[in-house]
């Protein structure tokens, strides 16, 4: 297929609905309410008394009553960050920090606020202040497991892992739930242990949540455990169970076309991902960038690139940090200083493995890669079987000039994953055969 | 009506974040509810047409939405599901039904929930079938020093939390022992949930089959139901607003049932009532020694090493050596009188009641009764008058059980505060139940056990007013004016019955509305 003007003005059609979409979301801003009574437009959740709009519907009825109490606000707050969650646009989260401090400035001992607050930090990549957040919520209820999923996730994010072990041993000892054993789940999967991980994601499937979304995420991230291992068939069944309970979710789409790609049906992946670019999510615009640069496609990739570019640039102009993805970005696809200096940022705020990973990666294609490999080195510390990390570690090795170290972190990554990604997966493959 | 403690935690926490920011670092939710472990609600009774028999109906899964999908709701088979019977009122359990779940899916190529027509409960077009063993647990004190030898060597096995656990079941010198575990019934099917007519034409017919009789008499059912709380619950979280829908005080009718329409998912139990009394003898009268047993439902889950995981440890099935050795187990809910855990209980204690066993009660949470803040609360708001501290006449109604009624000892000096729902199994069934129980002088009501007509809303609202208040008890500076005690205003919800009657039969709960007649509006995820 070449690209013709007609292509190209399809590609925009996405970015075009996009911008469009925030600005409807920030007319709405005025008008406080009136998007879950507008008629016609789509609840975000299926189920009806648990919906996002319904719950914002009422709690911002009751507030505006006036009230002294502080739980009607923490309340509308957290209904904000679940209609963030379901809807994927992060512009909730003002509305969230809005109410969240009304809630504060009649309680600010409220841990239902605390907690609330501190997943929006979190959420906006403050870990230091979702830390903080997430200890005040601690002290305020302690015994309540809620306040450690905050606490867990900000010191993961920070690179504190002894300590974050600790606090998710207590939380999962506390409840065991959906949410701790997702937490045990991810945590185990940055150890290395994979299987371990899936264990723990499985029970979390398992338990399910209280919406939709709940179960369609953790059994998305099932399949991502489950492809990250090889297991095709076990990941498409995953995303498929999924779709069944929340269907056009999109990651779990994201994940099929994954699925499809991994299973060499290149086109297939590319048709699911086109699909897909219709939202706002970069990483989708990104897998089909490189699905489509692994068939050779590069005039068109260069578009959805371009998109991955566009909508990154969006994101951080609503307020977001920058993140670790970002950063891999630009060292695969944009500016190679640019990504240097976006994973200094990441790492500098968070030093987590990814952080670590994507600043020995982007000082590597920067063509620092001795330094580079330190970075890389750091980012498997804890064990991590992620053939991404080893691809880059790989690469970082042999650039450093450590053949052997490189040969093994390639054949490492090649072993986790052997068809970890359509793109990446052959130059692993190129660079330990050039190796040999 | 645990649910009022789910639309406060809806009103509290559900904290979540968006894909599209972060692809490169993970925050799981934070739920709001954990449905399938969820207890909603507890009943037990004797029902009229089994005499002799304690029933007990226990459900879970709140909120479910006939048309959100028959896949959705379903009990989770990494969960363990208890009915428990405490028979000497120490609130520990004597004994224990447990129910185990799993999932069996005939064909793993198809998504589907089902083919149309299916016409039994076998029918391998029902696509996704679940299906439970019950098991029955006998507790005892250990009589001979083997036996405490034994109890020690499980003790050290046991983690930290455990071995206190165990020092408190000490009594008399004796040690409380799991004493047997017995499967009752093994691969019994779970009711399909009521899709819709062109799926499985005939719901009763198919539905019934998963009534199963037990060996040595009894039955059992489990799966979806029409839930049967009836409350205005809008009414209730909007600061009990009698005003809004114009009926204060709230006996005249003319509130909404937001619960219509609703499923929950139920195990309904009934077993002959010498499997549960004390001395495994059948109850001669409302007198008898063996009378009065307390019930509770309770759930676990596995509990998890965060990095030593069953692979790491070399272990290739960890869910099977649970399933097998009984493993290491955290209990996640708990669900006794319908007051207590979400009315009584404070947001911050909420998790920690429901780790802990009725036992413990008085000693953790009995302040919280003694002055309830919903009294509190109902003054500010309408002033009734209601007393707001010294509630001995909440505990006792709640927690002890009435004197001559539902407690377990003849001495009400001696009566343990413990959440369960006392029963007296003597008390033979009313010829014309009164949906305000004890307080319309229907003795075979609650809080003598809980019988599904029984409209535990109002019946609450009027204890925490007062309406069981002692005057000599509480002193006179509580029951000054306007108070009085016991306090007559008729306070309710305005709901005074199921939206669907009750059946007068085994499994007693009316089916759900099917998926394709669902009262509840329809909604769907926005396309994110």
């Amino acid at each position: 297929m070449t690209l013709t003007k007609p292509n190209l003005i399809k590609l925009l059609v996405p970015l075009v609905a996009f911008v469009a979409t925030l600005f409807a979301i920030r007319s709405l801003d005025g008008s406080p309410g009136r998007e879950a009574a507008a008629p016609g437009v789509p609840a975000a959740g299926f189920d009806d008394t648990r919906s996002a709009d319904r719950r914002i519907a009422s709690l911002q009825a009751a507030v505006a009553r006036g009230t002294d109490r502080s739980a009607p606000y923490a309340a509308l707050g957290d209904a904000y960050l679940q209609k963030a969650r379901e809807t994927f646009d992060p512009r909730f989260y003002a509305r969230a920090e809005t109410a969240l401090r009304e809630a504060l400035a009649r309680d600010r001992r409220d841990a239902t606020a605390l907690t609330a607050m501190g997943a929006l930090a979190n959420a906006r990549h403050d870990f230091a202040a979702g830390l903080r957040f997430g200890e005040r919520a601690r002290a305020a209820a302690p015994g309540v497991a809620k306040p450690y999923g905050v606490i867990v996730d900000a010191l993961v994010e920070l690179g504190r892992y002894g300590q974050a072990e600790r606090a998710l041993q207590r939380m999962v000892d506390l409840k065991p739930n959906l949410d701790s054993y997702a937490r045990v789940s991810y945590f185990r999967e940055l150890h290395g242990d994979v299987a371990g991980a899936v264990e723990a994601m499985r029970l979390a499937a398992s338990a399910g949540g209280d919406a939709r979304e709940n179960f369609a995420y953790v059994q998305t991230l099932l399949g991502n455990l489950e492809l990250a291992r090889g297991a095709v068939p076990a990941a498409r069944d995953a995303y498929r169970l999924a779709l069944s309970r929340y269907p056009r979710y999109a990651p779990a789409e994201g994940g099929l076309a994954r699925a499809e790609a991994a299973a060499a049906d290149l086109s297939a992946a590319i048709r699911r991902l086109r699909r897909l670019v219709a939202r706002p999510l970069p990483e989708y615009a990104l897998a089909l960038a490189e699905a489509e640069l692994a068939e050779g496609r590069r005039a068109v990739a260069r578009e959805h690139l371009a998109l991955v570019d566009a909508q990154h640039r969006l994101e951080l102009r609503s307020g977001a940090s920058a993140d670790a993805g970002m950063a891999v970005f630009e060292a695969d696809h944009g500016n190679r200083e640019r990504a240097v200096a976006l994973a200094r940022m990441v790492w500098r705020a968070a030093p987590s493995v990814s952080a670590a990973d994507a600043l020995g990666w982007a000082l590597t294609r920067a063509g620092a890669a001795a330094e580079g490999l330190v970075y890389a080195q750091r980012a498997l510390r804890l064990g991590s079987r992620d053939p991404l990390f080893l691809y880059h570690a790989g690469i970082a090795a042999r650039d450093a000039g450590r053949p052997g170290l490189a040969r093994r972190h390639l054949e490492s990554a090649l072993t986790a994953g052997p068809r970890f990604s359509p793109y990446h997966a052959p130059r692993a493959r190129a660079a330990l055969a050039d190796l040999r | 009506m645990k649910r009022l403690t789910i639309v406060a935690a809806l009103m509290a926490i559900a904290v979540a974040v968006p894909l599209a920011i972060g692809s490169s670092h993970r925050e799981a939710p934070l739920t709001a509810i954990d449905p399938t472990a969820d207890d909603t609600d507890v009943y037990a009774f004797t029902a009229k047409d089994a005499p002799g028999a304690l029933t007990v109906v226990a459900n879970w899964v709140p909120f479910e939405d006939p048309a959100g999908g028959p896949n959705f709701y379903r009990f989770d088979e990494r969960a363990r599901y208890y009915i428990n019977v405490d028979n000497t009122g120490d609130g520990k359990p004597d004994v224990r039904y447990r129910f185990k779940f799993r999932d069996r899916i005939e064909n793993p190529e198809s998504f589907l929930y089902a083919l149309p027509g299916v016409s039994s409960i076998n029918d391998p077009k029902l696509n996704v079938k679940q299906f439970y063993d019950v098991e029955r647990l006998n507790y005892g004190y250990s009589k001979s020093a083997s036996a405490s030898k034994k109890g020690k060597k499980q003790k050290r096995h046991s983690r930290k939390g455990k071995s206190r656990k165990g020092k408190s079941k000490r009594k008399h010198g004796r040690k409380r022992v799991l004493r047997s575990v017995r499967t009752v019934a093994r691969n019994i099917p779970v009711a399909p949930n009521n899709v819709g007519p062109k799926t499985i034409p005939n719901y009763d017919a198919v539905a019934n089959e998963a009534i199963t009789a037990l060996p040595g008499g009894g039955k059992v059912f489990a799966g979806p139901r029409d839930d049967p709380f009836f409350v205005d619950l809008g009414m209730t979280f909007d600061a009990i607003n009698f005003e809004g829908r114009g009926n204060l005080p709230g006996n005249r009718g003319g509130g909404k049932d937001d619960l219509a329409g609703y499923g929950v998912h139920s195990i309904v139990l009934q077993v002959p009532e010498e499997r549960v009394t004390r001395d495994g003898d059948e109850v001669d009268s409302p007198q008898d020694r063996n009378a009065v047993v307390g019930v509770w439902a309770s759930t676990e889950r596995p509990r998890l090493s965060v990095l030593a995981s069953a692979s790491r440890r070399g272990d290739d099935d960890d869910d099977d050596r649970r399933r097998d050795s009984g493993g290491d187990w955290v209990q996640v809910s708990r669900l006794g009188n319908p007051l207590v855990n979400e009315v009584v209980i404070p947001l911050g204690q909420k998790d920690r009641f429901n780790r802990t066993t009725p036992d413990r009660d008085a000693e953790l949470y009995g302040k919280y009764v003694v002055k309830p803040e919903l009294a509190a609360v109902m003054n500010l708001l309408f002033g009734v008058g209601a007393p707001e501290t010294n509630r001995l006449d909440i505990v006792q109604a709640v927690l002890q059980g009435l004197p001559g009624l539902n407690q377990h000892t003849g001495d009400p000096r001696k009566a343990k505060p413990v959440d369960t729902i006392k029963l007296n199994l003597g008390t033979p069934p009313a010829n014309d139940p009164q949906r305000l129980g004890a307080l319309a002088g229907d003795l075979a009501g609650y809080p003598n056990g809980r019988r599904l007509t029984d409209d535990v809303v109002d019946i609450d609202l009027r204890v925490v007013a007062g309406a069981l208040a002692d005057p000599k008890v509480l002193g006179s500076d509580a029951c000054q004016a306007p108070a009085k005690c016991p306090n007559p205003i008729p306070l309710g919800d305005g709901v005074d019955v199921n939206d669907k009657p009750f059946a007068n039969s085994f499994p007693y709960l009316p089916k759900t509305d099917s998926g394709l007649d669902s009262q509840i509006k329809r909604s769907y995820p926005l396309q994110p």
